[in-house]
C-alpha cells in the first residue's frame, strides 16, 4: 500500500492532447474515483497509471518512487478490466495465480494465497472452473481474486461493474466499499457513473475534455461544485440551472428571476464575498432538486433559510420515495422534489420553498462558480 | 377457417414439390462431382484384361487390389520401378514441415500484429496480404536463384522453405484475423501480471487459438500437399513430391497404359487430403466462422 501522486501529467496521441496537465495526489488507504462521461480521458489516466501506455510528460510517483519508465510488472499494482480479461484457457485457480507463478512464488505460497483470497471472496467452490463455466458475477470476483493476490501497493478497476445487471451491479458495489475498508488498500477506480463514484470514493476526480474539473471529497463536489459541468454531472436528478440577475433586495443579496407575472425574487442566505462584483449582473442560478420542495415549515419566519413562491405545475414524475414535480420558470423546466403525499397535480398551482442555503451560482460566460 | 385450411393444403402441396425439386438437383450435383470418383474407384479395382473388355462406367466383375499394390511399391517413376511410396514419403517430408513452420509463423505474426501494434504494422500487413495475390509463376525464376545461392535446389528442405514463405501471407492473414476478436485486455492483464512477449503468446495466446490452428494447417496441407508447379520447379528427381511422380507414372510412354495402376496412384495421391478433411473438417468450419466464438 502507498500514495499515488500524478504531477503535471499529460498524455497526448499525436497532435491530440487526451489529457492536459493532470495534478492529483491520494493518501495511502484512499479511494480515488475518476469520473467523467465517455472520452473524458480517465481510462487513459488509469492506463498511465498502471503503465500500459506511457505518459507524454509530467510525473507518476508511488510512494517516493517514480514510476514514469517502469515497467508494468514492476510498478506493484494490481488491475481489474471491464471486460474482467480472464485467460479463457486457465481454471480459476490458475487464472489467480498466474501472476504469482510468473513471478516465482512457490506452489506451496501460491496455494495458501489461492485459499485465503478464495475464502475472502467466496468463490472456493469455483476454483476449478473455467471462466466460460461463471456467471459474470463470479468472473467478476475472479477479476477481483487475481489483483487481491498480488497484494499490490495500488488497485486500478476499470468500469468493473458496467458488465453487471443493475441489481448485481449494486451488491458488488457495497462489497467493493466493504473490501477496501477490511483491507485498507488504495484504489483508483474509473467510472462513468456518478452514483458509483459518491458511494464508493474517499475522494472524487470529475474529468471532461482531459481536464480535471474538480479534485474533492463527494460531499464537497456535491454541495460546492466547482463549475457548471460538475454541478450537473454529479447527482441525479441533476441540478437545476435558471438564468437569474443578482441583486441588492434593500441591503440584502437576492437572485431575481423573470418570468411571466413578474419576477420571483429569492433573498440569499449566506453572501460570501465573491458575490459582491456579480451585483446587478447575470448569473446563473444552480439548485438541486431536493433543495427545492413543498412549502416548509417555519418557511415563513424571518432568518429562515427557506424562500417561498408559487409556481404552477407541468408534470410530475413519481419515483416511490419522493415525486419529481416538474415547473417551468422563465421557459426553462426545473425539476423540484417533493413528498409524495404532498405531491400536486399537474396544472395545479402550488408554493414551493427553496433553500438557500443549498445553492450555487455560476458566471454565466465561464461557467464557474462564483 | 375454411378459407385458411385450403391455403394452408395449398402451400402444403407447394412445398412438397418446392422440397422435391430442392433434393432432385442436390442430388444431380452430387453425382456430378462423385460420378468421376466413382469410375476411379471402381476401374482401380478392376484387373488391365477386364478394362480392355468391359465398359468405362461398368463396375469390377472381380475386385482385385493388384493395382493398388502395383501403383504403391513396384510402379515406374521414370527409369525407377520403386513405386510410388518412395515420393509418398518425400511428400510427407516436405509437408509436415512446411505446414507446422508456416502456421507457427502466422501464428506469431498475427500475434504481433494485432497485439503488440508497432509503427508501420498495418504496412506491414498490407504488404503481406498482397503476397496472397501473388501468382506462383511469378515467383519461380526468382526463388530457384534464391534456392540455387543458398544451396538447397532440388531437395526437400528447400522445397519446405518455398511453401513456407509462400504460405506465410496465408496464416498471417488467418491469425490475425482471428487475433482482432480476441480482447486487448486479455494481453493488458497478463502483461500486469508480470508475463512477457512469448509467455502471453504461449501460454494464454496459443491455447486458445485451436479452431485457427486447424484452418491453417487443413489449408496449408492441402495447398502444399496438392502443389504441383513447386514441386516440379524445385525438386526434380528422387526428390519430387508425390503429385509430381503421380504425373511421371501416368506420362510413361512405355509398354502398355495401365489405367488401374494410374488410377490407383491417383487416388493415393489424393488421399491424405482427404483423411485431413474427414478428421478435421468440424473444425474447419468452427474456426472459419471463430468472430462468433467467445471465450
Amino acid at each position: 500500500m502507498a500514495s499515488l501522486t500524478l504531477d503535471k501529467v499529460r498524455k497526448a496521441f499525436g497532435p491530440v492532447e487526451v489529457l492536459k496537465e493532470i495534478n492529483l495526489a491520494i493518501e495511502d488507504g484512499e479511494f480515488l474515483v475518476l469520473v467523467g462521461p465517455s472520452g473524458c480521458g480517465k481510462s487513459t489516466l488509469l492506463n498511465l497509471i498502471a503503465g500500459l501506455e506511457s505518459s507524454t510528460g509530467g510525473e507518476i510517483r508511488i510512494g517516493d518512487r517514480v514510476i514514469n519508465d517502469v515497467h508494468p510488472k514492476d510498478r506493484n499494482i494490481a488491475m481489474v478490466f471491464q471486460s474482467y480479461a480472464l485467460y479463457p484457457n486457465m481454471t480459476v485457480r490458475k487464472n489467480i495465480t498466474f501472476g504469482l507463478e510468473i513471478r516465482g512464488v512457490s506452489a506451496q505460497e501460491r496455494d495458501k494465497a489461492v485459499a485465503d483470497v478464495a475464502k475472502l471472496l467466496q468463490i472456493e467452490p469455483l476454483l476449478d472452473r473455467k471462466p466460460s463455466q461463471l456467471s459474470g458475477g463470479q468472473r467478476q470476483r475472479v477479476a477481483m481474486g487475481r489483483a487481491l493476490v498480488r497484494d499490490p501497493d495500488i488497485f486500478l478497476f476499470d468500469e468493473p461493474l458496467s458488465n453487471l445487471d443493475a441489481k448485481l451491479r449494486v451488491d458488488m458495489r457495497t462489497e467493493i466499499k466493504k473490501l477496501h475498508q477490511r483491507l485498507g488498500s488504495t484504489i483508483v477506480y474509473v467510472t462513468h457513473d456518478q452514483i458509483e463514484a459518491m458511494t464508493l470514493a474517499s475522494r472524487i476526480a470529475v474529468m471532461k475534455g482531459g481536464i480535471l474539473q474538480q479534485f474533492d471529497t463527494p460531499q464537497n463536489i456535491y454541495e460546492r461544485p466547482n463549475n457548471m459541468f460538475v454541478a450537473g454531472f454529479i447527482g441525479s436528478p441533476s441540478m437545476n440551472f435558471v438564468d437569474a440577475t443578482l441583486i441588492d433586495n434593500g441591503g440584502k443579496l437576492a437572485v431575481s428571476i423573470e418570468r411571466d407575472g413578474g419576477p420571483i425574487t429569492l433573498p440569499l442566505f449566506e453572501a460570501p464575498e465573491s458575490y459582491k462584483a456579480y451585483v446587478g449582473k447575470k448569473v446563473v442560478f444552480g439548485i438541486r432538486p431536493e433543495g427545492l420542495t413543498h412549502k416548509r415549515t417555519g418557511s415563513d419566519e424571518p432568518g429562515s433559510q427557506y424562500v417561498n413562491f408559487d409556481s404552477k405545475v407541468e408534470v410530475i414524475e413519481p419515483t416511490g420515495a419522493d415525486t419529481m414535480t416538474v415547473i417551468d420558470i422563465a421557459g426553462k423546466e426545473i425539476v423540484a422534489r417533493v413528498r409524495p403525499d404532498r405531491a400536486p397535480t399537474p396544472g395545479e398551482s402550488m408554493t414551493f420553498s427553496a433553500d438557500m442555503s443549498q445553492i450555487s451560482l455560476f458566471d454565466p460566460e465561464t461557467e464557474l462558480r462564483i | 377457417m375454411a378459407d385458411l385450411q385450403t391455403y394452408s393444403h395449398d402451400a402444403g402441396w407447394k412445398n412438397t414439390v418446392l422440397r422435391g425439386l430442392l433434393y432432385l438437383v442436390l442430388i444431380l450435383f452430387a453425382a456430378y462431382y462423385l460420378f468421376p470418383l466413382i469410375v476411379m474407384i471402381s476401374t482401380s479395382l478392376k484387373s488391365l484384361d477386364e478394362i480392355r473388355e468391359g465398359s468405362l462406367i461398368s463396375l469390377p466383375r472381380v475386385v482385385t487390389f493388384d493395382a493398388w499394390n502395383y501403383a504403391w511399391n513396384e510402379a515406374c517413376v521414370g527409369v525407377e520401378c520403386t513405386g510410388i511410396k518412395v515420393y509418398f514419403w518425400n511428400s510427407v517430408k516436405m509437408a509436415i514441415p512446411a505446414v507446422l513452420i508456416s502456421t507457427f509463423l502466422g501464428a506469431i505474426n498475427g500475434y504481433a500484429l494485432t497485439k503488440w501494434r508497432f509503427k508501420g504494422a498495418n504496412i506491414v500487413f498490407a504488404l503481406l496480404l498482397f503476397g496472397c495475390f501473388i501468382p506462383f509463376q511469378v515467383v519461380l525464376l526468382p526463388m530457384s536463384q534464391v534456392l540455387g545461392k543458398l544451396g538447397l535446389a532440388s531437395s526437400t528442405p528447400g522445397l519446405v522453405m518455398v511453401h513456407v514463405v509462400y504460405g506465410l501471407c496465408f496464416t498471417t492473414l488467418f491469425f490475425r484475423n482471428y487475433y482482432v476478436s480476441i480482447p486487448d485486455e486479455l494481453v493488458k492483464a497478463a502483461t500486469i501480471d508480470g508475463a512477457g512477449f512469448f509467455t502471453i503468446f504461449w501460454r494464454i495466446i496459443l491455447p486458445i487459438s485451436t479452431p485457427i490452428i486447424v484452418v491453417s494447417v487443413i489449408w496449408q496441407f492441402t495447398q502444399i500437399w496438392n502443389d504441383f508447379l513447386f514441386g516440379a520447379s524445385f525438386a526434380s528427381g528422387e526428390n519430387a513430391p508425390m503429385t509430381v511422380a503421380l504425373n511421371n507414372i501416368v506420362n510413361t510412354t512405355t509398354g502398355v497404359k495401365q489405367y488401374n495402376v494410374d488410377m490407383a496412384a491417383a487416388l493415393l495421391t489424393g488421399l491424405p487430403t482427404l483423411l485431413v478433411y474427414v478428421l478435421a473438417g468440424k473444425y474447419f468450419v468452427r474456426g472459419l466462422t471463430a468472430g462468433s466464438v467467445k471465450g
